[in-house]
C-alpha cells in the first residue's frame, strides 16, 4: 500500500505574474492554459497527487493559489497558517514583480518562523525572451541567498511548469524520511 | 486499574487519519514505546481507539513527538460518534526525547471510545509512541 503524504503549497507574487495559469496548467496535466485573464479573489485551492520516484510513496500537493492583488491580502493570509512548501513567482518580463518576491517571503515566513519549509523561486514567462529585463543571474543569486530553488518556466509554452511542483513534493517526501530516522531514536 | 486501550485488552484504533504501513496506527497501543503511529503532513491529525467495554477511566497518558496542541474527546455511544470533549493540551515541545502528557479524569468518567486530535504540531510531522488509559470496565 503506498504511503500518501499531504503537503500545503502557498503560490504567492505579485498580480498577473501567472500563478493561477501555472497552478491550472500543473493541475490539468498541461490541458489548460487559462488563455483569458481572471483575477484570482481569495484563495484558490486545487488538489494534485503526485508519485515520488523510486518509492511506493506519494505527496498530495494541496495548491492554494493566492490572490496577488494587495486589497486580498488579509483575506488571503488567513489560509497561509502551516504551510509545508511554497511557491514564490514573478514574472520575468516585470521589475515589480521581481522586487516584490522579498516582501512575499517575508509574509510567508511570518506566518511560522520556527519551521523550516521547502520553497522554489519560479520565474515565468521566459516565452516573452524579447521584453525580459530579469536576468537569470538574477534570479539565481535571489533564490540562493534566499534558500530557495530556482526554475525558469512558461506557463503559456507549457515549459517545465511540472519541474518546481516535482521538486517540492520530492523535498517534502525526502524531510518525511529523514524525520522517520530521528523519530526511530527517540524510544 | 489496568491498561484498557492495549491491544492485548481488546481495544482496537478504529480510525487514524494518517497511513503509512511501516508506522500503523496500531502502534500506539501495542504496549510497546519503540514502535509509533506516524502523522504524514497537514494538521489536525486524529485518531479513535475503541475500548472492549465502556470504560471507567481514571489516567490518561500519551507519549508523542512534535505534538503542540492535542484534545481528547470521550464518547459513550456504541459507535464512535457524538464525542465531546474532555481536555484540550498544550504541550511543550522536547529535544530528543518523548513528550508525556498525563490526563488525569478522576475514575468517574466513563468512555467507549476515545478521540485524539492533534491540533498542530513543532513540525510538519509528529508522531504518538503509545497511549496508555488506567481504567476498568464499568459493572452495570
Amino acid at each position: 500500500m503506498p504511503t500518501i503524504l499531504r503537503a500545503k503549497c502557498i503560490v504567492v507574487g505579485d498580480s498577473t505574474v501567472g500563478k493561477s495559469a501555472l497552478t491550472q496548467v500543473f493541475h490539468s496535466d498541461g490541458t489548460h492554459y487559462p488563455k483569458n485573464y481572471t483575477l484570482t479573489a481569495g484563495v484558490e485551492l486545487l488538489v494534485k497527487a503526485v508519485n515520488i520516484p523510486d518509492s511506493n510513496d506519494c505527496v498530495e500537493l494541496y495548491i492554494y493559489d493566492s490572490a496577488g492583488k494587495e486589497i486580498f491580502y488579509e483575506i488571503v493570509q488567513k489560509h497561509w497558517d502551516h504551510p509545508s512548501v511554497v511557491m514564490l513567482v514573478y514574472d520575468v518580463t516585470s521589475e515589480t514583480s521581481f522586487d516584490s518576491c522579498a516582501k512575499w517571503l517575508e509574509r510567508v515566513r511570518s506566518q511560522k518562523p520556527e519551521m523550516q519549509f521547502p520553497g522554489v523561486l519560479v520565474a515565468n514567462k521566459i516565452d516573452l525572451d524579447q521584453r525580459r529585463v530579469i536576468s537569470p543571474k538574477a534570479g539565481k543569486d535571489f533564490a540562493q541567498s534566499n534558500g530557495l530553488e530556482y526554475f525558469e518556466v512558461s506557463a503559456k509554452e507549457m515549459q517545465q511548469v511540472e519541474a518546481p511542483f516535482y521538486f517540492l513534493a520530492n523535498e517534502f517526501h525526502k524531510m518525511y524520511k529523514e524525520r522517520l530516522e530521528q523519530f526511530k531514536t527517540l524510544a | 486499574m489496568f491498561d484498557v486501550a492495549s491491544s492485548k485488552a481488546g481495544a482496537q484504533v478504529v480510525l487514524a487519519t494518517s497511513a503509512d504501513e511501516e508506522y500503523p496506527p496500531e502502534n500506539i497501543i501495542d504496549g510497546s514505546q519503540d514502535t509509533f503511529w506516524v502523522t504524514t503532513g497537514l494538521y489536525p491529525q486524529e485518531f479513535v481507539i475503541t475500548f472492549q467495554a465502556l470504560m471507567n477511566i481514571n489516567t490518561v497518558r500519551i507519549q508523542s513527538f512534535n505534538v503542540r496542541k492535542i484534545t481528547v474527546g470521550r464518547s459513550v455511544s456504541n459507535e464512535p460518534t457524538e464525542f465531546e470533549l474532555l481536555r484540550e493540551k498544550d504541550v511543550e515541545s522536547t529535544d530528543g526525547q518523548l513528550q508525556e502528557e498525563e490526563i488525569h479524569c478522576g475514575g468517574n468518567l466513563t468512555a467507549q471510545h476515545l478521540k485524539f486530535t492533534i491540533q498542530s504540531g513543532y513540525d510538519h510531522f509528529a508522531t504518538i509512541h503509545q497511549v496508555h488509559v488506567d481504567g476498568n470496565a464499568v459493572h452495570s
